[in-house]
């Protein structure tokens, strides 16, 4: 029953959202908020399954999204690449950087390894200012319209109304991964080395393998991201690499709640939401990123469903239990 | 490349390094913390002096206090937040929150201050002081004399006084120091209140070498770790050293290679000593 009710919801609910820019007015800057939300939420997704898998922090997933962007502006600006070629040649880059990250950190824990990642992002920050190949501080300019035809069907996109079908289709992609990974042997692996690591190895499973092979998965989810943020933008500069891409994906991870399918998407959506709509400047906008951030982990560790199961407990059980408690109030 | 000029640099920016990062070295190891704004938090003492000395016009001296009592202020708000998570030792939660609350800062202080660049001047940091060909400023060599003493006088504290003991009782072990009747919350607290104010001291004392800019702090965060890493984490003398010998080969390879990838290459090492000697160079050397 509940299966075949979750058949006919995720339908529903894929064509509400596909269709939400549209019944929300259709302007320009409704539909640039979506495709924003759907490609930040695919950053996030890369990093969700290290931070709530995984149960380790890793501060190089901005470095991810920035591989794919350059990539994309690099092929796409100098050798005239397509949307297909860019997009596989980015997933390769995220790749191999995740293979060198991955190695290089393996034997390093909790907040060494969260130092290590965080110092690797500041790092790759000061080469794209610096590495003229990537253009230094004023980045790469002109990267061409996202062009995905193939077979003779023609996929162009030059605006974000035109890119949200790809933005909502890269997002659609990623969820499924991300849930056929929660489902996955190599899932119930992360689970089990982040929960118990002696009971993980006692049951065959080599929890640094398996750290390497989620670094593996996780950063194609993100650079795919990135990929996308370039042709949206059209250039590419070193700000890719700012604190905002860390602190917003952070926040995506933690505020709904963790290992939740739809929570990053959501959380992205409440954080765009309020950047695009109700938005009290730029520095006073990262106050309430931020506090949100402190605050989610300070007073709903949780999230947001956690608090949302508890109130709906409280309520629950208060008519149930009240006269009880009374006697209860009395004996203590 | 002028050989003793780099080595008056890197003494300089060593013993800036090791001020940089006392504090984080007695809250890594004390508390087993880490705190990602502890750079935003440099960049907070600094534009306090500034604020302080520019639009208040107070002398540098008055400035100094000012921005310590608001580092401690930030650090015991911080860890007043924290603290659950603390007692759990929940790291996870603890590095993104400080990454949060190093974000906040970053606004709040660009809201505050403007975002601008600045430059911090004290009475010490215009004049100099030369040897020949070689010079350093009024402003460096009181950050090499002030750096030694603060070494000096945490090293003794912490060897030889009770509060000391306490708080070396509350590294070792928080849970049986709070059966032993040690008040462990006081202790986390009074850390991260160390913290504070050693950090907003550094940025009052380094803010003066460079441009001060609210975004800056990332840096600081990178070299504090290295120095602490490098150190033997949770060893004073260790850091001591260890943000010496960052400051000359810092000196040394801006000089001979060049000065926008110093900390890269400062991480280079750092990777190299952590893949080789994981416990840092003062390991089992306490």
């Amino acid at each position: 029953m509940m299966t075949r009710f979750r058949y006919l919801l995720v339908p529903v609910l894929a064509a509400l959202l596909y269709f939400a820019p549209a019944i929300a007015g259709g302007s320009g800057a409704i539909y640039s908020a979506f495709v924003l939300m759907a490609i930040f939420a695919v950053m996030a997704y890369g990093l969700d399954l290290i931070v709530s898998d995984l149960g380790e922090v890793s501060l190089a997933h901005t470095v991810f999204f920035a591989v794919g962007s350059y990539t994309t502006a690099l092929l796409s600006t100098r050798l005239g690449a397509g949307g297909w070629t860019t997009l596989a040649a980015s997933l390769a880059a995220a790749l191999i950087f995740a293979a060198v990250l991955g190695l290089m950190t393996l034997r390093l824990r909790e907040f060494v390894f969260s130092l290590v990642t965080y110092a690797i992002a500041v790092v790759a920050a000061t080469v794209a200012q610096n590495w003229s190949f990537l253009g230094g501080s004023d980045g790469l300019r002109g990267i061409p319209p996202l062009d995905m035809s193939f077979l003779g069907i023609s996929l162009k996109a030059g605006n974000d109304r035109e890119i949200w079908p790809f933005a909502f289709a890269l997002l659609c992609v990623v969820l499924y991964l991300v849930e056929r990974f929660r489902r996955s042997r190599l899932g119930s692996a992360a689970i089990m080395s982040h929960l118990n690591p002696r009971l993980a190895i006692m049951s065959g499973v080599d929890p640094q393998a398996v750290r390497l092979k989620v670094f593996l998965f996780s950063a194609p989810l993100t650079a795919a991201a990135g990929w996308l943020y370039a042709y949206q933008r059209a250039y590419v500069s070193a700000d890719i690499l700012d604190s905002y891409f860390l602190i917003l994906m952070l926040t995506a991870v933690v505020l709904i709640g963790r290992r939740v399918l739809l929570g990053p998407l959501l959380a992205t959506m409440l954080v765009l939401s309020q950047e695009k709509f109700l938005s009290l400047g730029g520095y006073a906008d990262k106050i309430v990123l931020g506090s949100v951030l402190v605050a989610t982990l300070a007073f709903f560790p949780g999230g947001l469903i956690g608090l949302f199961h508890r109130l709906r407990s409280a309520l629950r059980t208060r008519p149930s239990i009240s006269h009880e408690a009374t006697s209860l109030d009395r004996t203590v | 490349m002028n050989f003793g000029q780099q080595l008056i640099n890197g003494l300089v920016m060593g013993h800036a390094f090791a001020l940089v990062a006392i504090g984080w070295t007695v809250l890594l190891g004390v508390a087993r913390l880490v705190n990602f704004g502890h750079g935003q938090m440099y960049m907070l003492g600094a534009f306090v002096t500034w604020f302080a000395i520019a639009t208040l016009g107070m002398p540098y001296l008055v400035a100094i206090p000012i921005a310590i009592v608001v580092g401690v202020l930030v650090g015991l708000l911080m860890q007043r937040i924290m603290l659950q998570a603390t007692f759990e030792q929940n790291l996870v939660s603890i590095m993104i929150m400080t990454l949060g609350f190093g974000y906040v800062l970053h606004g709040a202080a660009a809201l505050f201050f403007g975002s601008t660049g600045q430059i911090l001047d004290t009475p010490l940091s215009s004049k100099e002081i030369a040897f020949g060909d070689l010079w350093l400023t009024w402003q460096d060599a009181a950050i090499i004399v002030v750096a030694i003493v603060e070494f000096i006088v945490l090293k003794l504290i912490i060897d030889r006084t009770r509060i000391g003991r306490l708080v070396r009782m509350v590294a070792e072990d928080p849970k049986l120091a709070e059966l032993a009747g040690v008040n462990v919350r006081n202790v986390y607290l009074g850390v991260f209140a160390f913290e504070g104010a050693a950090v907003a001291f550094a940025g009052a004392m380094v803010g003066p070498r460079t441009p001060i800019l609210t975004s800056m702090g990332f840096d600081e965060v990178i070299m504090t770790f290295v120095v602490v890493v490098l150190g033997g984490i949770g060893s004073v003398t260790g850091s001591y050293l260890a943000g010496i010998a960052l400051g000359l080969f810092t000196a040394f390879f801006g000089a001979m290679v060049s000065p926008a990838y110093t900390t890269a290459a400062a991480f280079v090492v750092l990777i190299a000593v952590l893949v080789l000697r994981p416990g840092g160079l003062a390991a089992g050397a306490r």
